[in-house]
Protein backbone atom coordinates (compact mmCIF):
# COMPACT_ATOMS: atom_id res chain seq x y z
CA UNK A 1 0.00 0.00 0.00
CA UNK A 2 1.18 3.37 -0.76
CA UNK A 3 1.53 6.01 1.89
CA UNK A 4 0.08 9.49 1.88
CA UNK A 5 -0.84 10.90 -1.45
CA UNK A 6 1.16 13.91 -2.27
CA UNK A 7 -1.00 16.88 -3.17
CA UNK A 8 0.38 18.73 -6.12
CA UNK A 9 -0.44 22.40 -6.39
CA UNK A 10 -0.61 23.63 -9.90
CA UNK A 11 0.87 27.08 -9.90
CA UNK A 12 0.86 27.80 -13.60
CA UNK A 13 -2.81 28.58 -14.26
CA UNK A 14 -3.53 29.83 -17.78
CA UNK A 15 -7.19 30.76 -18.40
CA UNK A 16 -8.43 30.34 -21.94
CA UNK A 17 -9.10 33.84 -23.23
CA UNK A 18 -10.49 32.87 -26.62
CA UNK A 19 -14.24 32.73 -25.65
CA UNK A 20 -13.93 36.02 -23.83
CA UNK A 21 -12.33 37.68 -26.83
CA UNK A 22 -15.06 36.27 -29.07
CA UNK A 23 -17.76 37.70 -26.85
CA UNK A 24 -15.95 41.02 -26.62
CA UNK A 25 -15.79 41.19 -30.41
CA UNK A 26 -19.51 40.47 -30.68
CA UNK A 27 -20.31 43.15 -28.11
CA UNK A 28 -18.06 45.58 -29.91
CA UNK A 29 -19.73 44.82 -33.23
CA UNK A 30 -23.20 45.31 -31.74
CA UNK A 31 -22.41 48.67 -30.22
CA UNK A 32 -20.50 49.90 -33.26
CA UNK A 33 -23.41 49.07 -35.57
CA UNK A 34 -25.89 50.65 -33.17
CA UNK A 35 -23.89 53.82 -32.67
CA UNK A 36 -25.16 57.00 -34.28
CA UNK A 37 -22.27 58.38 -36.26
CA UNK A 38 -24.45 60.23 -38.72
CA UNK A 39 -25.39 63.85 -38.89
CA UNK A 40 -27.48 65.04 -35.95
CA UNK A 41 -30.72 65.40 -37.87
CA UNK A 42 -32.97 64.19 -35.09
CA UNK A 43 -32.60 66.07 -31.84
CA UNK A 44 -33.69 64.41 -28.66
CA UNK A 45 -37.17 65.74 -28.11
CA UNK A 46 -40.09 64.46 -26.07
CA UNK A 47 -42.61 64.08 -28.86
CA UNK A 48 -46.32 64.66 -28.27
CA UNK A 49 -48.40 61.53 -27.83
CA UNK A 50 -51.11 60.58 -30.28
CA UNK A 51 -52.92 57.35 -31.10
CA UNK A 52 -53.74 58.19 -34.70
CA UNK A 53 -50.19 58.34 -35.98
CA UNK A 54 -48.87 56.55 -39.01
CA UNK A 55 -45.75 54.49 -38.73
CA UNK A 56 -42.83 56.46 -40.03
CA UNK A 57 -40.93 53.97 -42.17
CA UNK A 58 -38.40 56.52 -43.29
CA UNK A 59 -36.83 56.58 -39.87
CA UNK A 60 -36.03 52.89 -40.25
CA UNK A 61 -33.54 53.42 -43.01
CA UNK A 62 -35.52 54.27 -46.11
CA UNK A 63 -34.56 57.17 -48.28
CA UNK A 64 -34.96 60.50 -46.51
CA UNK A 65 -36.40 62.95 -48.99
CA UNK A 66 -37.63 65.47 -46.49
CA UNK A 67 -36.29 68.17 -44.28
CA UNK A 68 -36.59 67.69 -40.53
CA UNK A 69 -37.12 70.74 -38.36
CA UNK A 70 -36.64 70.21 -34.64
CA UNK A 71 -38.22 72.48 -32.04
CA UNK A 72 -36.75 71.83 -28.62
CA UNK A 73 -35.72 73.49 -25.39
CA UNK A 74 -32.21 74.90 -25.31
CA UNK A 75 -29.70 72.85 -23.39
CA UNK A 76 -29.09 73.57 -19.67
CA UNK A 77 -25.59 74.85 -20.43
CA UNK A 78 -27.12 77.53 -22.68
CA UNK A 79 -30.03 78.79 -20.59
CA UNK A 80 -30.91 78.34 -16.95
CA UNK A 81 -34.59 77.47 -16.88
CA UNK A 82 -36.03 76.49 -13.51
CA UNK A 83 -39.41 75.55 -14.93
CA UNK A 84 -38.01 73.17 -17.52
CA UNK A 85 -35.53 71.69 -15.08
CA UNK A 86 -38.38 71.00 -12.67
CA UNK A 87 -40.40 69.29 -15.36
CA UNK A 88 -42.90 72.12 -15.67
CA UNK A 89 -43.89 73.86 -18.90
CA UNK A 90 -41.52 76.64 -19.94
CA UNK A 91 -43.27 79.55 -21.67
CA UNK A 92 -40.18 81.63 -22.37
CA UNK A 93 -40.10 81.79 -26.14
CA UNK A 94 -36.40 82.57 -26.13
CA UNK A 95 -35.67 79.31 -24.37
CA UNK A 96 -36.83 77.30 -27.36
CA UNK A 97 -34.80 76.63 -30.45
CA UNK A 98 -35.74 75.81 -34.01
CA UNK A 99 -32.96 73.60 -35.35
CA UNK A 100 -32.14 71.93 -38.63
CA UNK A 101 -29.30 69.44 -38.79
CA UNK A 102 -27.95 70.59 -35.46
CA UNK A 103 -27.84 74.27 -36.48
CA UNK A 104 -29.86 77.07 -34.96
CA UNK A 105 -32.56 78.53 -37.21
CA UNK A 106 -34.56 80.36 -34.56
CA UNK A 107 -34.09 83.59 -36.49
CA UNK A 108 -37.13 83.76 -38.84
CA UNK A 109 -35.32 85.38 -41.82
CA UNK A 110 -32.59 82.75 -41.64
CA UNK A 111 -35.16 79.97 -41.46
CA UNK A 112 -37.07 81.45 -44.36
CA UNK A 113 -33.92 81.58 -46.49
CA UNK A 114 -33.17 77.96 -45.71
CA UNK A 115 -36.74 76.86 -46.43
CA UNK A 116 -36.73 78.77 -49.69
CA UNK A 117 -33.53 77.04 -50.76
CA UNK A 118 -35.11 73.68 -49.99
CA UNK A 119 -38.35 74.60 -51.74
CA UNK A 120 -36.53 75.73 -54.87
CA UNK A 121 -35.09 72.24 -55.32
CA UNK A 122 -38.55 70.70 -55.70
CA UNK A 123 -40.61 73.35 -57.52
CA UNK A 124 -43.40 72.00 -59.69
CA UNK A 125 -42.34 74.57 -62.26
CA UNK A 126 -38.59 74.93 -62.16
CA UNK A 127 -38.72 78.26 -63.98
CA UNK A 128 -41.22 79.83 -61.64
CA UNK A 129 -39.88 80.57 -58.18
CA UNK A 130 -43.41 81.24 -56.96
CA UNK A 131 -44.78 77.83 -57.92
CA UNK A 132 -45.58 75.23 -55.28
CA UNK A 133 -42.85 72.96 -54.00
CA UNK A 134 -43.15 69.21 -53.45
CA UNK A 135 -40.54 69.34 -50.72
CA UNK A 136 -41.75 67.54 -47.60
CA UNK A 137 -41.12 68.93 -44.16
CA UNK A 138 -41.17 67.03 -40.88
CA UNK A 139 -41.76 69.17 -37.80
CA UNK A 140 -40.48 67.43 -34.68
CA UNK A 141 -41.59 69.69 -31.89
CA UNK A 142 -41.25 68.94 -28.21
CA UNK A 143 -44.60 68.20 -26.57
CA UNK A 144 -44.15 71.15 -24.23
CA UNK A 145 -42.96 73.61 -26.86
CA UNK A 146 -45.17 76.65 -27.50
CA UNK A 147 -47.55 76.20 -30.40
CA UNK A 148 -46.42 79.62 -31.65
CA UNK A 149 -43.10 78.20 -32.86
CA UNK A 150 -44.82 75.44 -34.81
CA UNK A 151 -47.18 77.99 -36.28
CA UNK A 152 -44.26 80.21 -37.30
CA UNK A 153 -42.62 77.30 -39.12
CA UNK A 154 -45.88 76.42 -40.86
CA UNK A 155 -46.39 80.04 -41.89
CA UNK A 156 -42.90 80.23 -43.37
CA UNK A 157 -43.44 76.93 -45.19
CA UNK A 158 -46.64 78.28 -46.71
CA UNK A 159 -44.86 81.50 -47.61
CA UNK A 160 -42.14 79.76 -49.62
CA UNK A 161 -44.59 77.33 -51.26
CA UNK A 162 -44.09 74.19 -49.19
CA UNK A 163 -47.39 72.56 -48.37
CA UNK A 164 -46.56 68.97 -47.40
CA UNK A 165 -46.03 69.02 -43.67
CA UNK A 166 -45.65 66.11 -41.29
CA UNK A 167 -45.78 66.43 -37.53
CA UNK A 168 -43.70 64.07 -35.45
CA UNK A 169 -45.56 62.24 -32.70
CA UNK A 170 -45.18 59.10 -30.63
CA UNK A 171 -47.76 56.50 -29.76
CA UNK A 172 -48.66 56.56 -26.04
CA UNK A 173 -47.16 53.73 -24.07
CA UNK A 174 -44.69 52.67 -26.71
CA UNK A 175 -41.63 51.09 -25.22
CA UNK A 176 -38.29 52.55 -26.10
CA UNK A 177 -36.31 50.53 -28.59
CA UNK A 178 -32.62 50.29 -29.20
CA UNK A 179 -31.40 52.66 -31.82
CA UNK A 180 -28.56 54.81 -32.76
CA UNK B 1 -7.51 44.04 -17.01
CA UNK B 2 -6.49 40.84 -18.63
CA UNK B 3 -3.30 39.20 -17.63
CA UNK B 4 -0.49 38.23 -19.93
CA UNK B 5 -1.76 35.02 -21.56
CA UNK B 6 -1.17 33.27 -24.78
CA UNK B 7 -3.76 31.94 -27.17
CA UNK B 8 -4.11 28.17 -26.93
CA UNK B 9 -1.76 25.77 -25.34
CA UNK B 10 1.89 26.38 -25.83
CA UNK B 11 2.36 22.79 -26.95
CA UNK B 12 -0.24 23.22 -29.75
CA UNK B 13 0.87 26.60 -30.89
CA UNK B 14 4.54 27.29 -30.78
CA UNK B 15 4.05 30.94 -31.81
CA UNK B 16 3.12 32.95 -28.77
CA UNK B 17 0.92 35.96 -29.38
CA UNK B 18 0.43 38.44 -26.59
CA UNK B 19 -3.23 39.35 -26.60
CA UNK B 20 -3.17 41.63 -23.59
CA UNK B 21 -2.93 44.83 -25.59
CA UNK B 22 -5.72 43.74 -27.93
CA UNK B 23 -8.04 42.87 -25.05
CA UNK B 24 -7.31 46.24 -23.45
CA UNK B 25 -8.16 48.09 -26.64
CA UNK B 26 -11.35 46.08 -27.13
CA UNK B 27 -12.37 46.86 -23.56
CA UNK B 28 -11.83 50.56 -24.15
CA UNK B 29 -13.79 50.49 -27.40
CA UNK B 30 -16.58 48.54 -25.76
CA UNK B 31 -16.84 51.02 -22.90
CA UNK B 32 -16.84 53.93 -25.37
CA UNK B 33 -19.67 52.53 -27.48
CA UNK B 34 -21.64 51.37 -24.44
CA UNK B 35 -21.48 54.82 -22.92
CA UNK B 36 -22.44 56.57 -26.15
CA UNK B 37 -25.31 54.20 -26.85
CA UNK B 38 -28.78 55.52 -26.25
CA UNK B 39 -32.31 54.26 -26.69
CA UNK B 40 -34.62 55.90 -29.14
CA UNK B 41 -38.37 56.19 -28.95
CA UNK B 42 -40.54 54.75 -31.70
CA UNK B 43 -41.74 57.64 -33.81
CA UNK B 44 -44.65 58.22 -36.12
CA UNK B 45 -46.10 61.13 -37.98
CA UNK B 46 -49.32 63.00 -38.56
CA UNK B 47 -49.57 64.09 -42.16
CA UNK B 48 -51.03 67.48 -42.93
CA UNK B 49 -51.17 69.69 -45.96
CA UNK B 50 -51.14 73.44 -45.97
CA UNK B 51 -53.48 75.18 -48.39
CA UNK B 52 -51.96 75.29 -51.86
CA UNK B 53 -53.61 78.57 -52.83
CA UNK B 54 -51.97 81.84 -51.97
CA UNK B 55 -55.07 83.14 -50.25
CA UNK B 56 -58.17 81.61 -48.77
CA UNK B 57 -61.18 81.69 -51.05
CA UNK B 58 -64.13 83.79 -50.06
CA UNK B 59 -67.03 81.88 -48.68
CA UNK B 60 -70.31 81.93 -50.49
CA UNK B 61 -73.48 83.08 -48.80
CA UNK B 62 -74.60 79.48 -48.45
CA UNK B 63 -71.51 78.46 -46.60
CA UNK B 64 -71.75 81.02 -43.85
CA UNK B 65 -75.17 79.80 -42.79
CA UNK B 66 -73.52 77.17 -40.64
CA UNK B 67 -71.25 78.04 -37.78
CA UNK B 68 -67.61 77.16 -38.33
CA UNK B 69 -66.45 74.28 -36.20
CA UNK B 70 -63.65 75.97 -34.35
CA UNK B 71 -61.80 74.50 -31.39
CA UNK B 72 -60.27 77.35 -29.42
CA UNK B 73 -57.28 76.68 -27.17
CA UNK B 74 -56.06 79.35 -24.78
CA UNK B 75 -53.27 79.20 -22.28
CA UNK B 76 -54.24 79.93 -18.68
CA UNK B 77 -50.99 81.16 -17.22
CA UNK B 78 -52.36 81.33 -13.68
CA UNK B 79 -53.29 77.67 -13.57
CA UNK B 80 -50.64 76.56 -16.05
CA UNK B 81 -53.20 74.72 -18.16
CA UNK B 82 -54.90 75.00 -21.52
CA UNK B 83 -58.54 76.09 -21.65
CA UNK B 84 -60.42 74.39 -24.48
CA UNK B 85 -63.77 75.30 -25.93
CA UNK B 86 -65.68 75.17 -29.18
CA UNK B 87 -66.47 78.55 -30.70
CA UNK B 88 -67.85 80.91 -28.08
CA UNK B 89 -69.19 78.18 -25.87
CA UNK B 90 -68.06 77.75 -22.26
CA UNK B 91 -64.87 75.76 -21.70
CA UNK B 92 -65.21 72.01 -22.08
CA UNK B 93 -64.57 69.98 -18.96
CA UNK B 94 -63.04 67.05 -20.77
CA UNK B 95 -62.29 65.32 -24.05
CA UNK B 96 -65.69 63.67 -24.21
CA UNK B 97 -67.64 66.91 -23.85
CA UNK B 98 -65.44 68.69 -26.37
CA UNK B 99 -65.72 66.00 -29.01
CA UNK B 100 -69.47 65.64 -28.46
CA UNK B 101 -69.96 69.30 -29.33
CA UNK B 102 -67.78 68.93 -32.41
CA UNK B 103 -69.63 65.79 -33.51
CA UNK B 104 -73.02 67.43 -33.07
CA UNK B 105 -71.90 70.35 -35.23
CA UNK B 106 -70.45 67.93 -37.77
CA UNK B 107 -73.80 66.15 -37.88
CA UNK B 108 -75.45 69.44 -38.86
CA UNK B 109 -73.09 69.72 -41.83
CA UNK B 110 -73.77 66.14 -42.87
CA UNK B 111 -77.54 66.67 -42.61
CA UNK B 112 -77.20 69.51 -45.10
CA UNK B 113 -75.20 67.28 -47.48
CA UNK B 114 -72.02 69.12 -46.69
CA UNK B 115 -69.57 66.34 -45.88
CA UNK B 116 -66.64 68.52 -46.91
CA UNK B 117 -66.61 70.47 -43.65
CA UNK B 118 -63.41 71.11 -41.80
CA UNK B 119 -62.58 71.64 -38.18
CA UNK B 120 -60.47 74.66 -37.33
CA UNK B 121 -58.00 74.75 -34.49
CA UNK B 122 -57.35 78.20 -33.14
CA UNK B 123 -54.66 78.17 -30.50
CA UNK B 124 -52.72 80.92 -28.79
CA UNK B 125 -48.93 80.94 -29.08
CA UNK B 126 -48.35 79.77 -25.50
CA UNK B 127 -50.43 76.61 -25.77
CA UNK B 128 -48.22 73.50 -25.52
CA UNK B 129 -47.86 71.63 -28.80
CA UNK B 130 -49.00 68.45 -27.04
CA UNK B 131 -52.47 69.94 -26.45
CA UNK B 132 -52.81 70.89 -30.12
CA UNK B 133 -51.72 67.42 -31.23
CA UNK B 134 -54.17 65.92 -28.74
CA UNK B 135 -57.07 67.78 -30.39
CA UNK B 136 -55.87 66.58 -33.81
CA UNK B 137 -55.68 63.06 -32.41
CA UNK B 138 -59.24 63.25 -31.04
CA UNK B 139 -60.56 64.50 -34.38
CA UNK B 140 -58.73 61.85 -36.38
CA UNK B 141 -60.08 59.15 -34.11
CA UNK B 142 -63.57 60.35 -35.11
CA UNK B 143 -62.52 60.16 -38.78
CA UNK B 144 -62.45 63.93 -39.16
CA UNK B 145 -59.53 64.39 -41.49
CA UNK B 146 -59.93 67.98 -42.61
CA UNK B 147 -58.26 70.02 -39.92
CA UNK B 148 -57.24 73.62 -40.39
CA UNK B 149 -55.09 75.88 -38.29
CA UNK B 150 -56.31 79.42 -37.96
CA UNK B 151 -54.63 82.55 -36.75
CA UNK B 152 -55.69 83.99 -33.44
CA UNK B 153 -58.36 86.64 -33.81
Amino acid sequence: MSGRKKIEIQEDISPNLIPMIDIMFLLLLFFMLGADMGHRELEEVMLPKAWSIKEDKEIKGEKLDRLTINIYHRYPNEVQCGAYAAGRICREEGHWRIGIGGKDFSDPPRLETRLKEEADLFRTDANDSRSMSDRRIMIRADAASPYGHVKDVMNLCAKVGIYQIECGAARPGDKAVAGG
Amino acid sequence: MAGSQNIGESSDNPVAINVTAMVDVIFCLCIFFMCSFHFKQLEGKIESWLPRGSAASLKSAEKVLLEDIRVVLQWDSENGATVRRVGNRPPASGDRELIQIVLSMAADYKNLNRPDFSVQIQASREVPWQDVVHIMDLLKKENIEKIEFTAES
